[in-house]
């Protein structure tokens, strides 16, 4: 018999496929960012029942929060008027494209088919209540992984600089004016 | 019932197969659309796609340990600078060109 | 001996630190330093042999060999090689055979550098030549040194190399350097047979060391010409043709005459000629065992004797009568070695590199007097001129016609006495032989009337005088040696001692004489004297008094002379023959077979390979999502690879 949790997996996926396909094939940009936004929630919602809470709040605050924000003000920043179909031309390419993407997944879903005996018994084992999940994750990432953190931590600084840099004008924002 | 209960029940291979499903979603938009803003959007979808895999294992294989979170708080990291990069760039291509059409830009031709 | 490889290591160093020295410096002028550098390294390598020399004759001369002194003396410098049975050292050994032969060398050597000082007095690069010369000896000494076949090999190329530069010397002149070439090219024909000579002696031998072949040459003579002995005998013996000047390899002696005449005098009088000889009387028990290539050895040394001795008749070149007489007592030699005679071969080898080379430098004397002109029908009563010149020459002049008492009848004699009687002997070689003897007594009595004597045919515009001491000291030695030289080898019935028979008694195998042709010995001496005397007499009479002979023997006879002026268009018959149809089709072979398929080959490998590139350059065409999808396809692949394992 499937459980409420089964239901709601069920949901939440069908609603980020159709958020995905959506982001790919709606021709305003805007509208695709819009479902893009949406597929991010859902990824989110399945975090939590997954059990990883704290992933499904930075996921929401910096994806959704942030970096769609983000696209969104570039969007803005376009005057997409006349506006253009939507996908590369060429039937035949476009074939080819479609084939080789739908082989990649063919081949995910038979290596998933053919490890099933690994996935198939494990079922969700219950979590002892007594673990902490912010707590172990942050023993965790600054224990184990605490050169990975100071690494991804410069690299931010760095892409902040390099954006900065690659957006420049000499002269100053209204040099051009 | 049991039979197709087997195949119902929400398992791991359940969520590979989102997984799977949307990282594909996304590397059609990359293959498929024209505008450079809704690739980089699908180059996001594929990423997401990978962090609910590292999710889906964390949970089940190894409920007790967070190593799978982690991975998935680098790859959020990483993918968030690359966006902003990504559109910086498109930013600046758009000011030069006035094109947001990547058929235009095929300047690597050899 | 105890300080033999000292002793051998300055008598090898002294020549090649000479080359080193004067070869840095080749275009310095200064003749006297590099000639007196020269000298001096050769005069060394004098006393060194003299020294070597003493110590194998246990220090009394004319002792009955072997007592008190070793019968070799060697030095052992480093293995050179070694592979599996093959072992060749860099080893050198003086017996009682090179010992003749170094002596030679280096003392003939010495005298002929001290003539170049003079002679190059004026070139435009004498170091370089003094540095040739060297090199030259240094190589001459490691061939008639070496104690395997290997070195004397090295030695052989070094000494036809520096033939080659030495010839060519003033290679700017188009016909000089092809001269050089000729005579480089020629010697590596002989060179391909002397290595198959070698390659064959190994086969059977099992060593190419010369103590060890001599030793394992087996008792029971061949019969027969396949034997390989007998092979390998006759390939040695193409070698020492392309050395030697023998027929059919003896064309590039005389265009060798285009170098300095020191140059002749040296290599191709006294001693790189001479290598092919001593080669041969060096594996003279092999040679035993192969009778049919010791007759094919002699019916070649006096064909060739006889040859040479009639091109010689006719030619008016002083240096090229010198270079065919040379041919012709080449062939005397290895008449002598055919017949077993292989002491009296050395024996004329040491008499003819003392007349030779005394002819050879006294014609440099007169060349230089006369600034350069060689033909002797513009020369002519030069006695009053140049009377040491003259008279120098002159003693070799009696030396070679076999007058008694010079060096040349007791040499030539010997061979001729042997050409008959030995048992390898026939008396038709006996006849070829006296009648090139006789030849020979009528051109050099031709060369020396027409230079020296009777009436002078040059004009007044030319001042010839003699030569400075540094040139004529030389010639008197040389003199010396050629009219007392031939004392060292008296033959038996003039009951005096004969000092090589006892030299060479350990080292060489003398035939037994013939008992019942004994008698004839003292007569055909006479006989063979008597022939000269007539010959010389007859060519003084045509020359001096009746020029007008001559003259009408060539309109009458005009056919003849000029075949034998032309020195019977031997060279145009090997032009025609051989040289035309090889440079024709190696040019075939360029202009079709290199150019339409070699050639071809390369176009088509480099075009297919740009072909290629420019259909792969279709696939970058900028469009990015081409890329992309490329790479999917390489994941497409990639993960079908990692579901496989």
């Amino acid at each position: 018999m499937l459980a409420l949790s089964d239901y709601i997996f069920y949901f939440l996926a069908f609603t980020a496929f159709f958020s995905a396909c959506s982001v790919i094939l709606v021709q305003n940009p805007i509208y695709s960012a819009l479902f893009l936004a949406s597929t991010m929630v859902a990824v989110a919602a399945i975090f939590v029942s997954l059990d990883a809470g704290f992933v499904a709040g930075v996921q929401l605050i910096v994806y959704a929060g942030a970096v769609m924000v983000l696209f969104v003000m570039v969007l803005m920043l376009f005057d997409l008027k006349h506006d253009l179909d939507a996908f590369s031309p060429g039937i035949l390419s476009g074939a080819f494209k479609l084939a080789s993407v739908g082989v990649i997944l063919g081949l995910i879903m038979g290596s998933i088919y053919m490890s099933a005996d690994m996935v198939f018994n494990s079922q969700v084992t219950p979590i002892p209540a007594t673990l902490d999940p912010v707590r172990g994750l942050a023993t965790t990432l600054f224990g184990n992984y605490l050169f990975a953190f100071e690494v991804i931590g410069a690299l931010l600084l760095v892409i902040a600089i390099g954006a900065v840099t690659l957006s420049r004008v000499r002269g100053g924002t209204h040099a051009n004016d | 019932m049991p039979m197709t209960d087997v195949f119902l029940k929400v398992g791991l291979n359940h969520y590979l197969f989102l997984s799977a499903l949307l990282f594909t979603v996304g590397m059609l938009g990359v293959l498929l659309r024209k505008n450079v803003i809704v690739i980089l959007m699908s180059i996001e979808l594929m990423l997401n796609a990978v962090n609910i895999t590292f999710i889906a294992f964390n949970r089940f294989q190894q409920p007790e340990q967070y190593n799978g979170q982690v991975m998935v708080f680098f790859v959020m990291t990483i993918a968030a600078a690359e966006a902003a990069v990504g559109l910086a760039l498109a930013v600046m291509i758009f000011k030069k060109f006035k094109q947001v059409n990547i058929r235009f830009f095929e300047h690597l031709k050899g | 001996m105890q300080n033999a490889p000292l002793i051998f290591a300055i008598l090898l160093g002294a020549p090649l630190a000479g080359f080193l020295f004067n070869g840095l410096r080749f275009k310095s002028k200064n003749y006297l330093l590099a000639g007196t550098v020269a000298t001096a390294a050769s005069a060394i390598s004098f006393l060194c042999s003299i020294v070597l020399v003493w110590s194998i004759s246990g220090g009394v001369t004319g002792s009955d060999g072997g007592e008190g002194g070793a019968a070799q003396v060697g030095a052992n410098f480093f293995e050179w090689l070694s592979v599996g049975g093959f072992r060749a050292d860099a080893a050198f050994v003086v017996d009682h055979i090179s010992a003749i032969m170094i002596l030679v060398i280096t003392g003939v050597g010495t005298l002929i550098h001290l003539f170049s000082i003079g002679y190059m007095s004026h070139d435009e690069r004498p170091t370089k030549y003094f540095s040739y010369l060297n090199l030259f000896l240094f190589n001459m000494l490691l061939l008639v040194l070496g104690d395997n076949l290997l070195v004397m090999f090295v030695g052989w190329e070094g000494v036809g190399l520096c033939s080659y530069l030495l010839i060519g010397f003033w290679f700017s002149d188009q016909a000089k350097a092809a001269a050089g070439m000729k005579a480089f090219v020629t010697n590596r024909i002989g060179d391909a047979g002397f290595l198959l000579g070698i390659f064959m002696l190994f086969i059977t031998f099992g060593s190419v060391q010369f103590s060890e072949i001599i030793a394992r040459a087996p008792s029971i003579a061949e019969v027969g010409w396949n034997g390989p002995l007998t092979l390998a005998c006759l390939f040695l013996f193409i070698g020492a043709c392309g050395k030697s000047a023998q027929i059919p390899l003896y064309v590039w002696l005389p265009d060798a005459m285009a170098g300095p005449t020191p140059v002749s005098a040296l290599i191709h009088a006294a001693t790189m000629v001479t290598a092919g000889v001593y080669m041969i009387v060096r594996l003279h028990p092999v040679f035993l065992m192969a009778p049919n290539a010791l007759h094919v050895v002699a019916i070649i040394g006096a064909l060739t004797a006889l040859f040479a001795a009639t091109i010689g008749i006719a030619q008016n070149d002083i240096k090229k009568v010198l270079a065919y007489s040379t041919v012709s007592q080449l062939g005397y030699m290895f008449l002598a070695c055919g017949v077993g005679a292989f002491n009296a071969a050395i024996f004329h080898l040491m008499t003819h590199a003392f007349f030779k080379a005394l002819m050879f430098l006294g014609s440099g004397s007169v060349i230089h007097a006369m600034h350069e002109e060689q033909d002797i029908r513009k020369m002519g009563g030069l006695k009053k001129y140049m009377p040491i010149t003259h008279f120098t020459f002159v003693i070799g002049w009696l030396a070679i016609i076999g007058l008694p008492p010079f060096a040349g009848f007791f040499s030539k004699d010997e061979i001729l006495w042997q050409s008959l009687s030995s048992p390898l002997g026939h008396p038709l070689l006996y006849l070829v032989g006296l009648v090139a003897a006789g030849c020979t007594a009528f051109y050099m009595t031709r060369l020396v009337a027409l230079t020296f004597w009777g009436k002078s045919r040059f004009g007044h515009d030319v001042h010839p005088h003699e030569s400075p001491p540094s040139m004529t000291i030389p010639l008197i030695v040389l003199a010396g040696l050629s009219a007392f030289g031939g004392w060292l080898g008296f033959p038996a019935i003039f009951h005096l001692p004969n000092f090589l028979e006892h030299w060479f008694e350990g080292s060489i195998k003398m035939l037994p004489p013939n008992e019942q042709l004994g008698f004839l010995e003292g007569p055909l001496m006479g006989v063979s004297v008597v022939v000269a005397g007539t010959m010389a007499f007859i060519a003084y009479r045509i020359y001096i008094y009746s020029p007008k002979i001559s003259e009408e023997f060539t309109k009458k006879f005009k056919g003849l002379y000029h075949l034998v002026l032309d020195k019977y268009r031997i060279d145009e018959l090997y032009e025609k023959t051989l040289i035309r149809p090889l440079v024709e089709a190696s040019r075939g072979l360029w202009a079709y077979v290199d150019v339409n398929f070699i050639d071809k080959l390369t176009y088509v490998i480099g075009d297919a390979v740009r072909g290629t590139g420019s259909t792969l350059k279709t696939l970058q065409n900028g469009n990015l999502q081409q890329y992309a999808l490329y790479i999917s396809l390489g994941v497409a692949c990639f993960i079908f690879y990692i579901m496989r394992l």
